[in-house]
């Protein structure tokens, strides 16, 4: 993307086709993007936030409570049996997994695309990364039988020299999963520099100037300061891409190395990594089409950022598809009854309802994306993003429980059913993340101001003329979220204008 | 322009160029100032060398049509490479990818005459697919064999056919309007072709995805009844862009070396082409690892067998150079910025991973009919020939149009185009 096309908006906001439409919507200037985003983590907590964090809160309680309960007990608390000995854990861990793998992909690879949409949805979709992958390395430590032995699956020299076992992708999962979560949190930290040292500079109270000033560590936007951190940043989004792909790939090898029908396929790891892409997406769809309405964003993350997120989806729903058939195909080719019963049972054994939740969800629905209209539909977009999110918990609940509940023997044949304690730790895992995800709206920029900033077009040396004079003042005209209205009367609601895109209706929210 | 004064007139040169030439309108600094001798001097020796190939043929008729499928495929992954390569330019709205497009849209039409050099192919159908064979499916019989048996619906000759048939279809309609529609933007400069490319690129994706995963089961993975990987298509797809970015890198390089684009490819072109191609090293590495760990790991004997020949009788030779010459030494050379920024070594980078991919495809389908690993002479020549009749084509292509969709509107963008 680049700005030296000229612009020229069109009704709704939209662009002649081939033109680049304006990545800032309603002509924000610079301050007007610090003022938006700084007003929200300044101003004094608004009660609808206490009301949505006790919510939040009480579900992360429940969480250490079942978490707590089940340590207690034993593993037997959960519905896990002999033929299905991993039932929900892992289905959880791989989708809270899946779900983190969209913000690195927003923020690495498109980065690394030059896709300069980015910068308004890379900060809150990095943020979903973390607090995914916090909640996803939970299930892995817990569904062990004895949680307090879980250290033995590090590498650390012991008096009874013993190590863990390399070739198992059980212990690759454990340097994957927290090589990802510290590489996301660097790579969060990092962007987030600039911007924290935009709020030190606004920030009025003393400890809010301390605290600040500690975590900017000392950034003054010096011109060697942006030449390292451009550096850095590259160098990260380019360390974290190979990261992502092979953090769900090894997810992928815990099936696929594995002998089992219906596991033992090759297609697994770059497949999972497009489900994880797509369920990924859908989240970040989830949480920014509410976030954007809440916080008043709706000029920063704007309806063409919805589309291009929900053409993502598309295209990844679509690669899913296409790994449903593949397997399906070659099941049937490989002439080998095991490998074709698993799969005729998972479309019509005791397990078929899943396998058809998970093939409307994930299969026909997001093909909706294919209409302009649709994909540009806010109330569309919300439902069918969770659609997917129900579609992929599905995807991966059939995949592990339909598998392993009928393999080789018959005689080893079983059923799986979740108990409460399954059902309430993964609610409560949900509690866990929107805790999180709530602290990080309220303390933290929401949109990386600095990136957003040099997406402007305004910030293009080529943009002024020479006379000083704005060159092109198009834009501004287009009515907006008046920092008037919306930092100084704001009442927990929007109050602003509505947008220029018609298509949009608050039903969203 | 309408549809009927812009087609050729006969058929052979509508195999090879569908299109009236156009380049009289192109500007001087986008014109093909090469002569004749460009794409005559390639398919020239194309022909003798495939002449050679007929030798080859009398000595080892079997070796010849392995070898001829190997060099077939080559040229066909280059022109699956160039439709996929188009298909995202188009759908993301690439401004950087312009200048280079046209190079792209030369190599798409490809198609119509590997169909017609897919013909020798036929007559070799019994020594590449052994599933031909109708013994295998007697029941009771000497050499009945229950697994192939069981997929006599999908691989029988007629239906196997008509899926090719089917492929180079779709393929061929799908190179057709993308090649047209932008030599037509060249003439008419309507703007709203863009829209137009972009829908077709995008029903254009998803076929053109299944079909080259089917076709990549028929024509290499067939060779060997018995094995299957559901990873396979994209391993194709793997080596396909990067066989495509290997040749665009090399006629970019070689166009302006000819004192043609002097100033309109620029280091910065190159630097994005190599960034596609060190992903694509990365990319193809990935997909070949998966599959072999995978393989490897769970050790079931119908699908290890695929790695059980390709480690033993000198075939673990090929592996290994493999693993060193298709990953790990261009993952370091291209690493750095300063090699993906220099078109000559860029250049060097590119042919030797265009060889690296031959070698590919060659250590996938070879160990499948003959046991002992090594190289014979007819491998060469049937791959080279094929390369010097396609790669002549394509420069035949270049010469008739503009080298650059010059009326394309972000054309300007992509001139001034810089990695920030």
């Amino acid at each position: 993307m680049d700005n030296r096309t000229e612009h020229s908006e069109g009704p709704n906001g939209h662009d002649n086709f081939h033109e680049r439409p304006r990545l800032v919507k309603g002509g924000l200037t610079f301050n007007d993007i610090t003022e938006l985003v700084s007003y929200h983590a300044e101003r004094k907590t608004p009660k609808a936030w206490f009301a949505a964090f006790a919510v939040a809160s009480s579900g992360a309680v429940l969480l250490l409570a079942m978490l707590a309960y089940q340590v207690y007990n034993g593993v037997g608390v959960w519905g896990n049996n002999q033929p299905v000995a991993w039932g929900w854990p892992i289905v959880n861990f791989v989708f809270w997994v899946g779900i983190g793998h969209a913000g690195t992909l927003i923020s690495a690879i498109l980065f690394l695309f030059r896709q300069q949409w980015r910068t308004s949805i890379n900060r809150a979709a990095e943020a979903m990364t973390i607090f995914a992958v916090i909640c996803a390395l939970i299930f892995p430590t817990f569904h062990v039988g004895r949680v307090w032995a879980i250290y033995w699956t590090l590498p650390i020299p012991n008096q009874m020299e013993m190590w863990p076992q390399f070739k198992s992708p059980l212990l690759w999962d454990v340097f994957a999963v927290s090589s990802y979560f510290l590489v996301s949190l660097i790579f969060w930290y990092v962007g987030m520099v600039p911007d924290l040292a935009t709020f030190r500079d606004r920030a009025k109270g003393f400890f809010r100037k301390r605290i600040l000033g500690f975590l900017s560590l000392g950034w003054t936007g010096a011109n060697r300061h942006w030449r390292n951190y451009e550096k850095a940043y590259l160098l990260l989004a380019g360390l974290a891409t190979p990261l992502v792909l092979s953090v769900h790939s090894v997810v992928s090898f815990d099936f696929a190395v594995s002998i089992l029908p219906g596991w033992h396929t090759t297609i697994f790891p770059p497949y999972f990594v497009a489900g994880a892409i797509f369920s990924g997406f859908a989240m970040v769809v989830t949480l920014l089409v509410i976030t954007r309405k809440i916080y008043s964003l709706e000029n920063l993350i704007t309806i063409d950022h919805l589309e291009k997120m929900n053409v993502i989806i598309l295209v990844t729903g679509t690669i899913v598809g296409f790994a449903y058939i593949t397997e399906f195909f070659m099941a049937w080719y490989s002439g080998l009854e095991y490998e074709q019963y698993a799969f005729l049972n998972r479309a019509f054994g005791p397990y078929a309802w899943a396998y058809w939740i998970m093939m409307t969800c994930n299969l026909v629905t997001p093909q909706l994306f294919w209409f302009k209209k649709l994909r540009r539909s806010i109330p569309v977009m919300f439902t069918l993003s969770i659609f997917v999110n129900i579609g992929m918990w599905f995807e991966r609940f059939v995949i592990t429980i339909t598998s392993l509940h009928r393999d080789f023997l018959p005689s080893s044949w079983g059923y799986y059913t979740p108990t409460m304690v399954d059902v309430l730790t993964f609610v409560g895992t949900f509690g866990l993340f929107f805790t999180l995800f709530l602290l990080f709206l309220r303390f933290i920029p929401i949109v990386a101001m600095a990136e957003v900033k040099t997406a402007l077009p305004e910030s293009d040396p080529h943009h002024y003329e020479g006379d000083g004079q704005v060159a092109s003042t198009r834009g501004r005209d287009v009515p907006y979220i008046k920092p008037s209205q919306g930092y100084q009367s704001y009442r927990g609601g929007s109050q602003s204008t509505p947008l220029s895109d018609d298509d949009e209706n608050s039903s969203a929210a | 322009m309408s549809d009927t004064e812009s087609r050729s007139s006969s058929l052979l040169t509508w195999l090879i160029d569908p299109l009236r030439p156009t380049a009289d309108s192109a500007p001087d600094a986008f014109t093909f100032t090469g002569d004749r001798r460009s794409w005559l001097v390639p398919v020239a020796l194309g022909l003798a060398l495939l002449a050679i190939s007929a030798l080859g043929w009398l000595v080892d008729p079997s070796r010849f049509y392995v070898s001829y499928l190997i060099g077939w495929t080559f040229c066909l992954t280059i022109s699956i490479g160039a439709l996929f390569f188009l298909f995202f330019n188009h759908l993301t709205k690439a401004g950087w990818s312009i200048v280079v497009n046209r190079i792209n849209e030369s190599l798409l039409w490809g198609f119509p005459m590997l169909a017609v050099l897919f013909i020798p192919v036929l007559f070799g159908m019994d020594d590449l697919y052994k599933w031909t064979n109708p013994e295998l499916y007697i029941e009771g019989g000497p050499k009945y064999d229950v697994l192939i048996a069981g997929k006599a619906p999908y691989l029988n000759t007629p239906f196997w056919g008509i899926r090719m048939g089917l492929y180079f279809v779709i393929w061929s309609v799908l190179s057709y309007r993308l090649y047209t529609l932008s030599v037509t933007q060249d003439v008419t400069g309507d703007p709203e072709i863009m829209s137009k490319l972009r829908s077709t690129s995008a029903w254009g994706l998803p076929l053109t995805a299944i079909t080259v995963a089917f076709a990549s089961y028929d024509i290499i993975m067939s060779t060997d009844a018995h094995w299957y990987s559901t990873i396979f298509g994209i391993y194709l797809f793997a080596g396909a862009m990067l066989a495509l970015l290997a040749t665009m890198v090399i006629i970019g390089t070689s166009l302006q070396r000819s004192g043609m684009l002097t100033d309109t490819i620029t280091p910065e072109h190159y630097h994005d082409l190599g960034k596609y191609l060190f992903g694509f090293t990365v990319f193809w590495a990935y997909i070949a690892f998966s599959q072999y760990l995978l393989i490897w790991y769970a050790g079931i004997p119908e699908v290890t067998i695929f790695y059980r020949h390709r480690l033993e009788h000198a075939w673990e030779w090929h592996s290994a150079m493999l693993i060193l010459f298709h990953f790990a030494v261009p993952f370091l050379l291209l690493l750095p910025q300063i090699t993906k920024r220099i078109p000559v070594v860029l250049g060097i980078l590119a042919v030797w991973l265009f060889g690296m991919h031959w070698f590919d495809l060659h250590w996938n389908v070879m160990p499948n009919l003959f046991t002992d690993g090594g190289f014979h002479w007819v491998d060469f020549t049937t791959w080279l020939g094929l390369l010097g009749l396609f790669m002549g084509a394509a420069i035949y292509r270049l010469s008739r149009h503009a080298l650059v969709p010059h009326r394309h509107p972000y054309l300007q963008e992509s001139m001034h185009f810089e990695n920030v």
